[in-house]
């Protein structure tokens, strides 16, 4: 580990760096979270639907040369067609069986759709990441410091869509029946909720915004299948800073763990420098927010 | 009785077919079956974590990597014994489970597996990569290690290699069951069952899960270890993440619970590759078919499918089970 010369004239741009990057981890994590509180079932597989569903948008934008918003959508459809196949085949049969199995299906579902992408895209091969807008951007005055228009957009589309999930949750029919099933799925059933329907919904919702969030942070990382299927740990980690409970919490801690992830790298030149953070993140987390006793799934 | 019998003469047998066939085997088939043998010991150490503590891990390769890494840099780099780099091999692969242990004990189920999963992906992209501990991990060049020789009997020759990795399986495994059948595998089990029953009969639960970790840790390392000087080299790749999801996953389909699975998965870790390599399906599916087969088989048959057959064989040949009480009863019972 060699500490690079410490260039302070750097921290503006790296700030918007690990914002953006916090911002895609967001959408991710209220993904991981939605589906985990109306279903009660830890999807370890987040990151390789997500991972999936962006490659279909390359090979739409990239591929094909069709343009690149079509990408998103196709990715966005996908993701959501793909939660549902998992929730409904997968998923719901398991319905009485401890909350460790079903983790162990998503488990399946990783090595599957990760070794289908590899096969199909290859694993280590460079993919042209899907760009949704221009690279070039504005200079903010004062500051030395350009703002791309590609960073604002991803910004701007994970705040926008923070706050439809919130709003999603607090003022729709679908949102509340969610709400009323993460709290007891029995008594939501008893007044009248389509419980089945209902947690399909949110595999369908928590998938796309893993879609999205797969899209969004391909100009980011290292495009490649695995790379983008480990998104699934930074999700983990930003959803248990929120305790698995809170959206808000969870956004604080994505956006938390973008810069912790960003910042060592201005001083440390290692390429493994960000995991670090990651791992200690997880680790402080899990020991502080998760006493023995509340360590057990509730919704199970 | 009867059952004891059958046991015993599945076991000769196996261990018969296990000596002799590989005779007649190519050098390829004979370096694949002591890859096998070592993979086995690797399996064990799951099958002792999950299967009798009821831990999951999805860091196991990490542990073998520390076995494997610290065999690869002392002969490889420091030109060690082997004999002595396994030794602090095995023991430095066990303080590092014991490490990882010690924030286990607070989390249990889903919790322990993030971590595990945070554990394994600290190896790959920081501790392995290259730049960051290039004495340990090689940087960019793999460890060379040669094969050693044992008690002046040299191991080079594939036969020789694997009747040692063979021998250091079943002693393994000899270990494993006199862990299961006795004290230790029923405090084990009755922690797995529930540890506020296990603790309220005045079992210290910390200790215990702190000394399986280790254990477990341990034998990975070991695993480890053997396959570095099995294979020759030593590079990280080898030893990355979703090698310890694809082993977990098999592990769980082989049923983690028995010895014999152990064997069987490690002998489809490879097996099913090889086979694959000679139709038009490339070995690279493998995973896809673990996957599949973890899906399926959670649906279908949640004990595992060794499990599962043995039941299903002893049922037709009439020697029906009956529906065992609950895991917690029983050891409760025993201890």
């Amino acid at each position: 580990m060699l500490l690079a010369s410490a260039n302070f004239g750097l921290l503006p741009s790296y700030t918007v760096i690990g914002l953006v990057l916090g911002g895609t981890f967001a959408l991710a994590a209220i993904g991981l979270v939605l589906i985990y509180r109306v279903s009660g079932v830890l999807h370890f597989g987040h990151g390789a639907v997500a991972m999936f569903s962006t490659f279909i948008a390359y090979t739409v934008a990239v591929e094909w040369g069709l343009p690149s918003i079509l990408g998103l959508f196709a990715a966005i459809i996908f993701g959501a067609g793909l939660g549902y196949l998992i929730e409904r085949f997968t998923i719901r049969p398991l319905r009485d069986r401890p909350a460790l199995t079903k983790v162990v299906v998503t488990i399946g579902w990783l090595l599957v759709l990760q070794t289908l992408a590899g096969a199909i895209w290859k694993n280590t091969a460079y993919h042209r990441p899907v760009q949704l807008v221009s690279r070039s951007g504005f200079k903010v005055p004062l500051i030395h410091l350009i703002i791309g228009y590609d960073q604002l957009t991803t910004m701007i589309v994970a705040v926008a869509l923070a706050l439809g999930t919130a709003a999603l949750l607090r003022y729709t029919t679908l949102g509340i029946s969610m709400r009323a099933v993460a709290d007891d799925p029995d008594s939501a059933r008893l007044w009248g909720v389509n419980v089945d329907r209902v947690t399909a919904a949110s595999w369908m919702v928590g998938s796309a915004m893993a879609a999205i969030a797969g899209v969004l942070i391909t100009p980011l990382i290292s495009f490649t299948t695995f790379a983008l299927t480990l998104i699934v740990i930074d999700a983990f980690t930003a959803a248990l800073i929120g305790r698995l409970q809170s959206l808000p919490l969870t956004v604080v801690g994505a956006v938390f763990l973008g810069l912790a992830q960003t910042y060592p790298r201005a001083f440390v030149s290692n390429a493994g420098s960000g995991e670090v953070a990651t791992f200690l993140l997880v680790i402080v987390t899990l020991l502080v927010l998760f006493r023995p006793g509340t360590s057990r799934v509730r919704l199970a | 009785m009867t059952d004891k019998r059958l046991r015993h003469g599945t076991i000769v047998a196996g261990l018969l077919v296990a000596i002799v066939v590989p005779l007649f085997l190519s050098d390829y088939y004979q370096y694949e079956a002591s890859e096998i043998a070592v993979l086995a010991i690797l399996v064990l150490s799951l099958v002792l974590i999950t299967g009798f503590v009821g831990q999951i891990s999805f860091c196991q390769y990490s542990f073998a990597a520390i076995g494997a890494f610290t065999v690869g840099s002392l002969v490889g780099g420091h030109h060690w014994s082997f004999w002595l780099a396994l030794v602090v091999a095995v023991a430095f692969s066990a303080v590092v489970g014991i490490l990882v242990g010690i924030p286990a004990l607070r989390l249990s189920g889903l919790f322990l597996a993030i971590l595990t999963v945070a554990v394994a992906l600290f190896f790959d992209r920081f501790l392995l990569a290259p730049g960051t501990w290039d004495s340990f991990s090689g940087g960019l060049e793999p460890w060379k290690i040669g094969r050693p020789s044992f008690v002046g009997i040299g191991l080079e020759g594939p036969y020789a290699y694997y009747a040692f990795a063979l021998a250091a399986f079943v002693v393994v495994a000899w270990l494993v069951w006199n862990l299961r059948i006795g004290k230790t595998g029923r405090v084990l089990r009755a922690i797995r069952g529930s540890e506020i029953a296990a603790s309220m009969i005045g079992i210290d639960v910390t200790l215990w899960k702190l000394a399986a970790f280790g254990l477990s840790a341990g034998l990975a390392g070991l695993a480890g270890g053997l396959l570095a000087a099995d294979v020759g080299a030593v590079s990280p790749p080898s030893f990355d993440f979703l090698h310890s999801v694809t082993i977990a996953a098999l592990a769980t389909v082989m049923g983690v619970e028995s010895i014999g699975g152990a064997a069987v998965g490690a002998f489809a870790l490879i097996g099913i590759p090889e086979i694959l390599s000679h139709t038009p399906i490339s070995p690279d599916y493998f995973q896809l078919i673990v996957g599949v087969a973890l899906i399926v088989q959670l649906v279908f048959a949640p004990q595992g499918a060794i499990v599962k057959m043995t039941e299903d064989v002893k049922r037709l040949i009439g020697r029906s089970t009956t529906d065992d009480p609950p895991a917690v009863t029983k050891e409760l019972a025993k201890v």
